[in-house]
């Protein structure tokens, strides 16, 4: 058994490394992301106090944004927002089928399924300067929720759209009752460089969100006593 | 009998092998719906942030290019790295590729062969759905999703058929060493193996390589170079003949590994193409899809060779007269071409996803 020639010892490497790399693949199920959204969120409230709706808009990075309107014709310049209804359409029904990415807890239990689908009130802005296209929907509370704390999670789990908050205003209340305070987290990961945001000027590109001990999600946390 | 030492040893080969070929893919492309996936650590994570970086200057090269019209070599150069970067995630063929590998007995250098071929194959699908749909037909997003879906639908059945096919011919031969470690046969001859029942297809396709397995008094002590020339490039290298090249199975099964993988082209190829075309630098998204390719090759490349090499270690510890070690062997091949078949039912059943286009 000449088990120290070179070609066992080759060969017991490439063992060692088919096993390693499937190691090393194991904690991750994720593909880069192919798609950078930047949030801005308005929580809506009802009269009597209860956050009825979430209205969301997201600005798409100009790749996606090009991809998106590929065979559109042009007005003036820019797309109109009739020209892209068909494009929001499907967008919103692609939505549908990961939860609209946005997941809600409150007084710290995760609410199952609490928005019901977005009515007709959705529509997609084309900014011709920065060649972004950006959508905007709202979601209602399937039941308006009254609660001392609610927290507002956006995040695509597959991480294949790369969600951060806008640096202005990314989260207002609208109609909300007087004491009710607004935060938001942004979690910022090591692992992606600073050079990435030198690259694109156009983007307010989010801070990833994987990394060791980072939470995942874009919060938005609302507590009213 | 000396091969019952190495039995335990080439069990554990055989059962680790094909337990990390399903993690991997596990891993690779787990399940759908709101999970939290664990965070990204360590390699993983460095490698998901790189292929977001080089993803990202894709965009920022096909932009300068545009505006100061030069030749876009920083745009070929990143998609070349993005390329490596982007196969080493989900997607790309990696696993089928590297189970086709494993069941069958392929040299190294056709293993390189079909990685390439099917990266090319995957540039030239994207080229051609964004050439025809969106330049010539001028198709909206959702018609180039819809596209890609179909393609899918079909890679993915084909890798089916092609586990299917492998799994019936891996299980004659998985049955056949069965039968003859329970009955073994004395000075077997080259007749006494057909009666055997090996079968049309399991002498056609181990040749005259293996024809030293079958009769126990053969001598097995030539130089183990000289068995394998081409397996692995450390092995004693001839130059590549011909039927080299074509494998035990002809270029059917290779073409059909091809096919199958390189169907389904990589959806940020097609995203970067349509960027390009909207930029009016379609023939930039063409050289820079290519050189993507290339990158990508690379990478498939790599994970065959590791597949290559596995199975030559497991088949020399495993080459033993009629022995158990046969057995384990063929056992082995049935289980990678069961995971072919596996890797092709969940793509298509949707459990396992390769990659997304987007909200379309």
């Amino acid at each position: 058994m000449h088990f120290f020639r070179l070609r066992y010892v080759l060969e017991s490497l490439c063992v060692v490394a088919a096993l390693t790399t499937t190691g090393a693949t194991r904690d991750t199920a994720l593909a880069h992301p192919h798609v950078w959204a930047t949030i801005r969120s308005e929580l809506i409230y009802a009269p009597d106090g209860a956050v009825s709706a979430v209205r969301h808009s997201w600005t798409f990075d100009d790749m996606f944004s090009a991809f998106a309107t590929t065979g559109l014709p042009k007005t003036n310049g820019t797309f109109t927002r009739q020209t892209l209804q068909p494009v929001a359409q499907v967008n919103i029904e692609s939505l549908k089928e990961y939860a609209y990415f946005t997941y809600a807890k409150a007084d710290g239990k995760r609410l199952t399924d609490p928005f019901t689908d977005p009515t007709g009130d959705y529509w997609l802005d084309y900014d011709p300067k920065t060649t972004v296209l950006t959508l905007h929907f709202t979601l209602p509370f399937r039941h308006p929720v009254k609660a001392k704390s609610l927290q507002i999670e956006v995040y695509d789990p597959e991480f294949f759209i790369d969600f951060g908050f806008a640096k202005q205003k990314p989260a207002t209340l609208v109609g909300a009752p007087p004491r009710c305070s607004l935060t938001t987290d942004k979690p910022t990961d090591a692992n992606f460089p600073a050079e990435f945001f030198r690259l694109d000027q156009n983007l307010v590109t989010s801070e990833a969100n994987i990394g060791l001990g980072a939470s995942f999600a874009n919060k938005i946390m609302v507590t009213c006593p | 009998m000396r091969c019952t030492d190495r039995l335990p040893l080439v069990g554990a080969f055989a059962v680790i092998v094909l337990i990390g070929g399903a993690a991997h893919a596990w891993a690779q492309f787990g399940p759908l719906g709101g999970l939290r996936p664990p965070p990204a650590t360590g390699i993983a994570g460095w490698l998901l942030a790189q292929q977001a970086y080089f993803y990202r200057a894709l965009a920022a090269m096909i932009r300068a290019a545009k505006a100061d019209g030069t030749a876009p070599w920083g745009l070929l150069g990143i998609s070349f790295v993005y390329g490596i970067f982007h196969a080493a995630g989900p997607g790309h063929g990696k696993a089928v590729i590297s189970s086709y590998l494993l069941a069958n007995e392929e040299t190294w250098r056709r293993g390189i062969a079909l990685s390439f071929a099917s990266a090319v194959l995957q540039s030239l699908t994207a080229i051609a759905i964004v050439g025809v749909a969106a330049v010539l037909l001028g198709a909206t997003a959702k018609l180039l999703g819809d596209t890609v879906r179909v393609i899918e639908i079909v890679s993915y059945g084909l890798i089916v058929l092609l586990g299917a096919r492998l799994l019936w011919i891996k299980g004659r031969s998985f049955l056949a060493a069965l039968r003859k470690v329970r009955a073994p046969a004395p000075a077997a001859t080259k007749h006494g193996q057909e009666r055997e029942g090996h079968g049309h297809d399991y002498a056609q396709e181990h040749a005259h390589r293996h024809v030293h397995n079958h009769t126990p008094d053969h001598i097995h002590d030539h130089a183990y170079d000289d068995e394998e020339p081409d397996v692995l490039p450390w092995g004693h290298a001839h130059g590549p003949e011909p039927q080299d090249l074509a494998g035990p199975q002809g270029w059917r099964h290779g073409l059909a590994a091809i096919v199958s993988v390189g169907l389904r082209p990589c959806s940020g190829a097609i995203i970067v193409l349509v960027f390009a075309l909207a930029q009016g630098l379609f023939w930039a998204g063409i050289a820079s899809t290519f050189v993507m390719g290339l990158g990508t090759a690379i990478t498939v490349a790599a994970a065959a060779t590791l597949a290559v090499g596995a199975r030559s270690l497991a088949k020399r510890l495993a080459e033993k007269p009629a022995g158990y070690g046969s057995v384990l062997l063929r056992g082995l091949e049935f289980g990678a071409a069961g995971l072919v078949l596996t890797f092709g039912v969940l793509l298509l059943s949707g459990y396992m996803a390769s990659e997304r286009m987007g909200l379309f």
